[in-house]
């Protein structure tokens, strides 16, 4: 399977530059260098300009709510989990919207990779403040003179602190570092957090392809991914230096690994015929 | 007509008065009679009032009644609010802490005051003062004591029972002494066929482990948590896994991704959580997502009331969502159809691939009766368009979404070789993609926008042909036609029983299936009416108002009750012949 095997005929309608074409050759690129299975996966998108890019990829997907994607990658994986899970949302969508299923989901720590396209303003509805802008960011809904007043969330280092066992950050605009970072988080066995940073190139101002240029650097391989003191200590950063790579990783159960259930195979391909509810009427005889 | 027994055990929480009730119907029940018993309680842990209420017959029980002949007591609260419903004759066994007012009792009321609450502090000795309650029951009552102690010994373990069935006994000898000893009213012996003390939640469980349902997912909210306890408790033995989600919302989410990843999924609320579901509700009947759905309903709106019951959902749930798509809405009157219609309702969601919710109420939901054991031959599992490897081979392109004349496509599941598609929230056309602002589409949206809405509604014609949607229950003609849904079947069912015994002429349409409307059933059951009562619990006759605006006919009288509790026999009756003055 080469990268061009995942792409459906339709030509994708984000605007020109857009952060999110980067995104979307880097899928492919991994899906490629995985060999992934595309029958055997499933892409889960939320709404909005980051989940348009389920409707140009050729594996199984199902487009969702806006915010709603991790509980619905949620069912798909308690169903059959041997299926690839990846479920990808904006900043607005699985920070504002979806908040609270991401807290949950990273506490579950179910095999399923979710990728953040994280361009700090909300795009498809065009140009309001989303909960990883920048303070003082003038936006449609944050007019001057104070513009945007909250503090930004910190994908990472919160993504850390709620047990998802893999972190990660990664820039649009180094695709083949995207690429590889989207391969290591489908790799990895439990809940993987990958923060993509992506311009907005049309209503975002503050966070442009220059911008990350100069501030963007890969994190030292010294950096020692199993030290979860470390990682939070390197996820602090933000400002002039925007530490990008694998931040956190961590082997343990998966929450599936804890079904009994599941030990026969996935829920999905049991019979359902069959069940003998006869013990269930004398419980209550 | 069924001669009948009614006790209520009321007490605090904490005290066990509902396990003291359901020991008695299930010594009843194994003994040759039939119970109905009613649990009522506030929103809240210790404290408080709680009551159970066993109606006990010789024959099947399909509703409570509100008039006592025995009230058996640990609470000076529960005393001050039954006076009232104590029958003429009837038996006032409470506590000796407890003040009676002789002034405020009918006529021939024998009162025991027998020291009830045992000594000694904690939950232990709450529970004992149960077993003393249920002893002295059984002298004062003449209801066998043997039987009562072969229930409890089979639901303790030994050294618990000893405890409990001294106690049972020292009550039994001191009520004894002061009781006339009666002889209990109804005909209790051994009976060989086996039943089950089940309520609604229970049974709709049950239907779904039978429907080979493998997840569950939701949030706790009364009345409609029961059926995610049982299926947590239960489901893992059948292969099921329950999911407790952070919300309802999560939870509706996660029923459409196992539905789409190829799993019978279940989930169960009440009102207030129903709402925080139906966005999703939505994206599930436009993504065509096969997804069944509980709503347990209680009184509302809002937080409204917690633990009491209420059948005004109907308008909300038919509706609920934003745009149009069709949604199976059925409204189970008895644990009968609680079991049945919840196995067809797996059934109907896969076949159309439409979301099915399953309407039911606190007052269903909660309250036990003895029933059969149900007969599960002849239960079938049907998946419908379910695509295989092989068809999916043969079929190329696969279109998901493909327009069919019954509306319903091929459905692949992802892990499928040749199944790959997009299921999605937005309008589609017949492959998925979403049919706004690609050049590939754009000329042709408004065309593809009412091919998919087409698509989506034609399956109802389909859906219509294939329910049970009405039953007609009585005469085929008569002078008066009840209409009712949900719970209320069991009480209109037996005052339809008491009015014949009473010489009136009456008969009961049931509308089981609300969505899609079976306008055409109901018209050919109402058209031949002579004069119609509508039975519902709200307040504004909701089942009335769809079946005018679907058929045009008017129904001539309303009885609502919407006081937070189940309509009873005799309060039927009662407007029954009011109408037929």
């Amino acid at each position: 399977m080469s990268a061009s095997d995942v792409n459906l005929q339709y030509v994708p309608t984000w605007c020109p530059g857009c952060g999110n074409f980067g995104i979307f050759n880097s899928l492919k690129k991994a899906f490629a260098t995985l060999q992934l299975d595309l029958e055997q996966t499933v892409l889960v998108n939320g709404i909005g300009c980051s989940s348009k890019i389920g409707q140009y990829v050729n594996c199984y997907r199902i487009e969702t709510l806006h915010g709603r994607s991790l509980p619905v990658a949620t069912g798909v994986k308690l169903a059959n989990h041997s299926l690839t899970v990846i479920a990808e949302g904006g900043d607005g969508d699985g920070m504002g919207l979806g908040m609270g299923h991401f807290v949950h989901t990273a506490r579950r720590n179910l095999d399923i990779s979710y990728f953040i396209h994280n361009n700090q303003v909300y795009g498809l509805t065009k140009g309001q403040t989303s909960p990883t802008s920048e303070p003082g960011m003038l936006t449609k809904f944050t007019p001057p003179p104070l513009g945007n007043v909250e503090r930004p969330v910190n994908i990472v280092d919160m993504a850390i602190s709620l047990g998802a066992s893999f972190v990660a950050r990664s820039y649009t605009g180094d695709m083949n570092h995207l690429a590889d970072m989207m391969a290591q988080a489908i790799s990895h066995r439990g809940f993987a957090v990958l923060d993509i940073l992506q311009p907005c190139v049309s209503f975002n101002a503050i966070n442009t392809y220059a911008w990350y240029q100069q501030r963007v650097r890969r994190i030292a391989e010294t950096h020692d991914p199993e030290n979860r003191d470390q990682a939070r200590a390197l996820a602090g950063l933000w400002g002039d230096e925007i530490p990008v790579g694998v931040f956190l990783r961590e082997e343990r159960p998966t929450f599936a690994d804890s079904l009994a259930q599941l030990k026969d195979g996935p829920l999905a391909s049991r019979p359902l015929e069959g069940a003998d509810i006869s013990g269930l009427m004398e419980e209550l005889a | 007509m069924n001669k009948d027994f009614t006790c209520l055990f009321a007490g605090e929480a904490g005290y066990g008065v509902m396990s003291a009730g359901s020991t008695l119907a299930k010594a009843a029940g194994r003994n040759g009679l039939w119970a109905f018993v009613v649990n009522e309680y506030p929103s809240l842990i210790k404290g408080g009032l709680n009551t159970c209420l066993v109606r006990l017959a010789a024959s099947p029980l399909q509703a409570h009644e509100e008039s006592l002949d025995f009230f058996a007591g640990l609470s000076q609260e529960g005393l001050e609010q039954n006076y009232s419903r104590l029958k003429p004759g009837a038996a006032l066994l409470v506590d000796t802490a407890i003040k009676v007012e002789s002034s405020r009792l009918p006529s021939d009321v024998r009162v025991y005051l027998l020291p009830l609450i045992q000594k000694g502090s904690g939950d232990v000795a709450k529970i004992m003062s149960n077993s003393a309650m249920l002893g002295a029951f059984c002298a004062i009552s003449g209801f066998p004591l043997e039987l009562v102690e072969t229930v409890l010994a089979g639901e303790f373990k030994p050294e618990v029972f000893a405890k409990n069935r001294e106690l049972l006994r020292a009550a039994f000898e001191l009520a004894a002494e002061q009781a006339v000893v009666a002889s209990f009213p109804l005909p209790v012996g051994a009976n060989p066929a086996q039943k089950m003390l089940i309520n609604g939640n229970d049974a709709i469980s049950m239907g779904a482990i039978q429907a080979g349902c493998k997840f569950a997912a939701g949030y706790p909210m009364t009345p409609g948590s029961s059926v995610l306890t049982y299926l947590a408790d239960h489901g893992p033995q059948f292969g099921l896994v329950f999911k407790q989600a952070e919300d309802e919302i999560a939870a509706m989410n996660m029923l459409i991704g196992a539905g789409y990843a190829g799993v019978r999924a279940i989930g169960s609320t009440s009102g207030g959580g129903f709402a925080l579901m139906v966005e999703a509700l939505g994206f599930a009947g436009l993504a065509e997502v096969p997804v069944v759905m509980v709503n347990a309903q209680r009184g509302g709106p809002s937080t409204g009331q917690p633990t009491r019951t209420a059948q005004a959902d109907l308008a909300f749930v038919i509706n609920s969502s934003q745009g149009e798509f069709p949604r199976i809405v059925l409204a189970v009157g008895d644990v009968e159809e609680c079991f049945v219609e919840t196995f067809r309702a797996f059934n109907l969601a896969e076949k159309y691939q439409i979301p099915v919710i399953i309407l039911t109420d606190k007052y269903l939901a909660d309250s036990s009766v003895t029933h059969p054991f149900f007969n599960t031959n002849g239960l079938t599992i049907e998946r419908g368009k379910l695509a295989d490897e092989t068809w999916l081979a043969a079929n190329r392109p696969y279109k998901r979404y493909e327009f069919t004349d019954d509306g319903v496509s091929v459905r692949a599941v992802p892990g499928m070789a040749g199944g790959r598609h997009i299921a999605t929230s937005y309008t589609h056309g017949e492959d998925g993609f979403y049919s706004s602002g690609n050049r590939e589409y754009a000329a042709t949206e408004p065309e593809i926008t009412v091919k998919a809405l087409d698509k989506l509604f034609a399956k109802e014609p389909h859906i219509l042909a294939e329910l049970p949607a009405v039953k007609l229950h009585g005469p085929e003609t008569a002078d008066l036609t009840l209409v009712a849904w949900g719970s209320t079947k069991g009480a209109a069912l037996e005052a339809m029983e008491l009015a014949k015994a009473a010489g009136l002429s009456v008969n009961l349409l049931q509308v089981l299936y609300m969505s899609p409307f079976p306008a055409a059933a109901v018209e050919a059951v109402l058209g031949k009416a002579k004069h119609t009562l509508l039975l519902e619990g709200n307040k504004t006759a909701q089942l009335g108002a769809l079946i005018r605006m679907h058929t045009g006919i008017y129904i001539d009288d309303n009885y609502l009750k919407y006081d937070s509790r189940a309509f009873t026999p005799s309060l039927i009756l009662e407007k029954i012949k009011e109408v037929l003055a």
